[in-house]
């Protein structure tokens, strides 16, 4: 569920809410936009510098989908479950901030707007609390025989 | 493992659109070709008609992003493109039932308009939107903005509410875009609309109109 919301979360900042995908310039127009788009929300937060805002608007997207997908794949899961755990901490701790501080701006979690309010707190508590419990399990199991190796064992 | 990520690529591809699809934003704004413009205010339209490339800026002036558009692409815009008959710049109110002023805001833009001041009042609530946003104080934003002639003129047109419809007609332009958020702004090029939601740099937008307007 994680990976899937991960992926999600990707995918919409590229390619929402403009999703135009042909001919190329247009195409071209959309994601730009589209990151424009998301980088305003990232630059609401008032948090970081202009270079970091790009920085942000420009790698997180495709980062949450490789994330997502590697989490999905289960390939290395003890590292990208640590990383992702660190990433939504990162963002419940942002998002707390600003609805303590009362901003009224977009949460930006997704492509589509949606104002900031205690529900998004809930929410990436609770991502957040998933990907801790994501992250002990995957060390738990990295401890125990690998079960193909066990059975060939046997 | 071939198998396992095929499994996880075919989920990944099925719950990513289908959680578009669920969402409502896979539907949304698609290019075509649609109809030409209509119910123009000419007090809230700059440029020549006959411009190849129409765009149309669905805007709520208590909006940040519409503020933030309009800093980063306005004048640029009305230099290099709308006073050079390249754009045809239509102003749209979108004014959104979230924002407690923006529908007085857009009236009083709209009444301004009608006296030849529409950037100059337009340009005063964009630059001092986050302080009319705090106090309410649109007609003190506007006021500062007009010499006291003027927004004696102003202030009847806004009390007279004759400019009312034109607003809820953008509006209604609007809903059958469909404008889902603020700003959205609609290019029209050689019969085919393109509709946009959100910001842009005018890099960016300059690049895209180059296209449109290279277009055979």
């Amino acid at each position: 569920m994680l990976g899937g919301i991960f992926i999600y979360a990707g995918y919409s900042k590229l390619f929402l809410p403009n999703q135009h995908f042909w001919p190329f310039f247009v195409l071209k127009f959309s994601l730009s936009s589209n990151l424009s788009t998301f980088a305003f929300q990232v630059d609401s937060y008032k948090v970081l510098p202009p270079a970091g805002v790009a920085f942000v608007a420009h790698t997180l997207p495709m980062a949450e989908m490789v994330l997502g997908l590697l989490l999905l794949i289960g390939w290395r899961l003890r590292v990208w479950a640590s990383l992702i755990t660190l990433i939504l901490l990162g963002f419940l701790t942002v998002v707390t901030r600003a609805y303590l501080l009362h901003m009224e701006i977009n949460c930006g979690c997704f492509g589509t707007p949606e104002p900031l309010t205690g529900m998004t707190v809930l929410r990436d508590s609770a991502l957040a609390a998933l990907a801790v419990l994501v992250t002990v399990f995957a060390f738990l199991e990295a401890r125990k025989p690998h079960p193909w190796t066990a059975s060939e064992n046997a | 493992m071939n198998r396992r990520l095929l499994i996880t690529g075919l989920s990944v591809l099925l719950g990513t659109v289908g959680l578009g699809v669920l969402t409502g934003s896979i539907s949304a704004g698609v290019p075509g070709q649609v109809s030409s413009v209509a119910d123009v205010d000419p007090h809230c339209a700059f440029g020549s008609k006959t411009a190849p490339v129409t765009m149309e800026v669905y805007s709520d002036f208590q909006c940040p992003a519409c503020k933030q558009l309009f800093k980063t692409t306005n004048q640029l815009l009305m230099d290099n493109y709308v006073n050079t008959g390249k754009v045809y710049l239509i102003h749209r109110d979108f004014p959104l039932p979230m924002h407690a002023y923006s529908r007085v805001a857009a009236s009083y833009v709209r009444a301004a308009a009608h006296i030849g001041k529409f950037d100059a009042v337009e340009q005063a609530l964009f630059q001092n939107q986050e302080k009319w946003e705090a106090n309410g104080d649109v007609k003190g934003t506007v006021a500062a903005a007009l010499s006291a002639a003027d927004m004696k003129k102003v202030q009847a047109l806004v009390d007279g509410k004759t400019l009312e419809p034109l607003i809820d007609k953008d509006k209604q332009a609007g809903q059958l875009v469909p404008v889902n958020q603020t700003p959205t702004t609609v290019f029209r090029s050689k019969g085919q609309t393109y509709p946009y939601a959100g910001v842009m740099s005018y890099d960016i937008l300059k690049q895209f109109l180059d296209q449109l307007l290279s277009q055979k």
